[in-house]
């Protein structure tokens, strides 16, 4: 009676495990079906075809130009985001007045949604009525308004820019709480033994912090790599696709051409891309650590 | 005992859950999907489901109403759940892939001869696939210049131009004079970018299709693009077209900063309401060679998975096309009348605007009904701003587009 189960934390794990294979598993499941068969518009799947979806996608420049393009954007946005938010949240956790207004202000923009972000910049930054351009012609840093989404050189770069503006909140969160767990007598130490900030920064913070610094590359290239609302947003990917990342391409094979055997395909790819990354990162930056 | 007292609540439940069903096995359920026209479309199919439930007590019908961004991908994703509305909205060049997928139902055997009739019959021709009949039209368009009356009088147009020549010699008026005014809005981002250019492109003769092969590389294509490109090198449009959608040039307009631009029917309500000032008119397309314009419709269309097609077909013969939901309809919308009677209405009847573009109905050319139009708008869209940009000249970024668009009409 008193016999220690064996089964029984698996049989307790096992309803919590069947509902994520169900909601992880059956959307991929359905997703491979779907990637090998004719499948029409309205996503009733017809032959099966082998791999003809991937061939196709394969010889199709606009993927590989939208792989490219996600490839820039995810390191972009990524190291961005990563590069504000340290000294940002550095700032943060020091002491001084109005400290917890200064945390509002810059967690505030997490609660509203990328999508918002990208309307509001989309106004801010048009060229006739925009509010920007508006402040540039009044200081006369220009005489002609600048359409900042018009050509690929320029919204690209400006939608990286607001892609990291969205992602910094979260990412002050995880490093605040960060510097938060730092212990303090360890820094008090190399205080008296006469460590500079900079010093104490690079050879005491950094590394202290690193696993921190781990989970943001993951958390951000996962979430930039999947951001679709705020090219969407700018440019729909335009013009002549020189903004489309592989999410806004996506949905335009998906839902305006109706090729839902071959957005399958993209998504598995997509899917495979991120879980290799991941594997990967886990294996070759965060065991590091171990050592 | 205990068994016995089990059954009895058995049996009283069994009771009570169908007395709480009863109402749904009684009358008839209807699921409709409207597009979200504007903040008046559902309330007008409200008050022809409202009527029709009086008349038919046995009935009960759901509305919804959908965003248009939403529309073709929220019936895509009810349709392969199983879920689809008996009844919806759907722009009528999508029909070929409802058509192809067996989920349109023909009308022919529900349409009697008198309901035929009431329609504008070329209204009825875009719906029609290999002679069956599967849509009805609720709403037509067609598009036509507006212009700014202010800017051109002060530029010394006397007249609204009558061809695309004519339009450009009096940009460039507009232009000197215009106090920053631009002479004439073109479209280059986003929805409908590639119908802006259709305008002078079918007036100077050129078929999005001919004889099966993509048409746009023609010269036809050529020197219209070449129109819209000595536009924007000349500084007679706004700065970079690329930058501006649909809604962008006509809020130019709507503030008086634009001379000129295309639009259809909707716009006159919005100035109304928006900028009621503005002094502006409405001429006919301009032409070149010929004189058409831009013909669009959106349509009702039955499911073939509908369990009540009957009744559902009586809905949309009693209720959505009743002359007085039809009128409903065209007066809040302001798009053109659908059926013959509806020009009956003094309201209609003597709305000079409206008569404007009604007038062109005889010259509205509708885009050709192919599987991939959505590709090929895509294809089309981006050389147009390739071209725009002046990243490649016209003939050899429409030149691959067109084969490009060869290769999707082929049979795959």
């Amino acid at each position: 009676m008193s016999r220690p189960h064996l089964l029984l934390p698996f049989a307790m794990l096992l309803p919590s495990f069947a509902l994520v294979i169900w909601i992880m598993g059956y959307p991929v499941a359905d997703l491979m079906r779907m990637s090998v068969h004719a499948v029409n518009r309205f996503g009733q799947a017809g032959n099966f075809v082998g791999a003809l979806n991937f061939s196709k996608l394969f010889a199709d420049p606009l993927f590989w130009a939208s792989f490219r393009r996600t490839v820039i954007w995810t390191v972009c946005v990524t190291s961005g985001t990563i590069m504000i938010s340290i000294p940002v949240a550095l700032i943060l956790s020091q002491d001084f007045a109005g400290r917890s207004l200064a945390r509002l202000i810059v967690l505030l923009p997490w609660a509203v949604s990328a999508t918002m972000t990208g309307i509001v910049w989309r106004w801010t930054l048009n060229g006739q009525f925009g509010m920007l351009n508006a402040l540039l012609l009044k200081f006369g840093l220009t005489d002609q308004p600048i359409e900042f989404l018009a050509t690929g050189q320029v919204a690209f770069p400006v939608a990286i820019l607001i892609g990291i503006l969205a992602a910094v909140p979260l990412t002050v969160i995880i490093f605040l709480g960060a510097f938060s767990s730092l212990p303090g007598d360890v820094f008090d130490a190399a205080r008296i033994d006469g460590a500079g900030p900079l010093n104490t920064f690079r050879y005491m913070t950094l590394p202290l912090i690193r696993p921190f610094v781990n989970i943001a590359i993951v958390l951000n290239v996962i979430y930039a790599f999947n951001s679709f609302a705020i090219i969407w947003i700018l440019t729909q990917g335009g013009p002549a696709n020189s903004t489309d990342i592989l999410v806004t391409y996506l949905y335009k094979v998906a839902f305006q051409y109706g090729k839902m055997a071959e957005a399958s395909a993209m998504s598995l790819m997509m899917f495979a891309f991120l879980l290799v990354f991941c594997i990967l990162y886990a294996r070759f930056a965060m065991r590091e650590r171990a050592l | 005992m205990k068994r016995k007292s089990r059954l009895s609540l058995l049996g009283i439940s069994a009771l009570a859950m169908s007395i709480a069903a009863m109402p749904a096995f009684a009358k008839t359920q209807l699921h409709v999907i409207v597009a979200h026209f504007s903040d008046h479309t559902l309330t007008t199919f409200q008050n022809a489901a409202k009527r029709f439930e009086a008349a038919h007590p046995d009935v009960e019908i759901n509305i919804e109403d959908v965003s248009w961004d939403n529309l073709q991908q929220r019936l895509a994703t009810d349709i392969a759940g199983g879920t689809a509305p008996d009844i919806s909205v759907i722009a009528t060049r999508w029909v070929l892939d409802y058509v192809q997928n067996d989920i349109a139902e023909p009308l022919d055997g529900y349409i009697k001869p008198e309901f035929r009739s009431r329609f504008y019959e070329n209204l009825l021709k875009p719906g029609t696939v290999d002679g069956k009949t599967y849509l009805l039209p609720i709403l037509a368009s067609t598009r036509a210049l507006y212009y700014n009356k202010d800017l051109y009088e002060k530029a010394g147009v006397s007249e609204a131009p009558k061809t695309w020549d004519e339009l450009k010699a009096a940009s460039e008026k507009v232009k000197a004079k215009g106090d920053g005014a631009y002479g004439f809005g073109i479209q280059g981002k986003e929805i409908e970018t590639d119908t802006y250019w259709y305008y002078p492109f079918w007036s100077y003769g050129g078929d999005i299709v001919k004889d099966g092969k993509s048409g746009i590389g023609s010269d036809a294509g050529v020197q219209a693009a070449n129109l819209y490109k000595s536009f924007i090198d000349a500084g007679l449009s706004q700065p970079s077209p690329t930058g501006s959608n649909r809604q962008d040039i006509e809020t130019l307009f709507k503030q008086g900063r634009l001379g000129a631009l295309v639009s259809g029917p909707w716009l006159r309500g919005q100035i109304a309401s928006e900028a009621p000032k503005l002094n502006y008119g409405i001429a006919q397309m301009p032409g070149a060679t010929k004189q058409l314009t831009w013909g669009g419709s959106d349509s009702m269309m039955l499911f073939k998975s509908s369990p009540n097609k009957e009744v559902a077909w009586q809905f949309m013969q009693e209720g959505i096309f009743s002359t007085e939901t039809r009128l409903e309809f065209t007066l809040s919308e302001g798009f053109l009348p659908v059926l013959k009677e509806e020009m009956n209405d003094s309201r209609l009847a003597n709305d000079a605007s409206l008569k404007a573009f009604a007038d062109m109905l005889p010259i509205a050319q509708f885009a050709p009904l192919m599987p991939q139009w959505e590709q090929v708008v895509a294809a089309t869209t981006a050389a147009l701003q390739q071209i725009y940009l002046g990243q490649q000249d016209a003939k050899t970024a429409l030149g691959a587009a067109a084969t490009q668009i060869d290769g999707l009409i082929a049979p795959q």
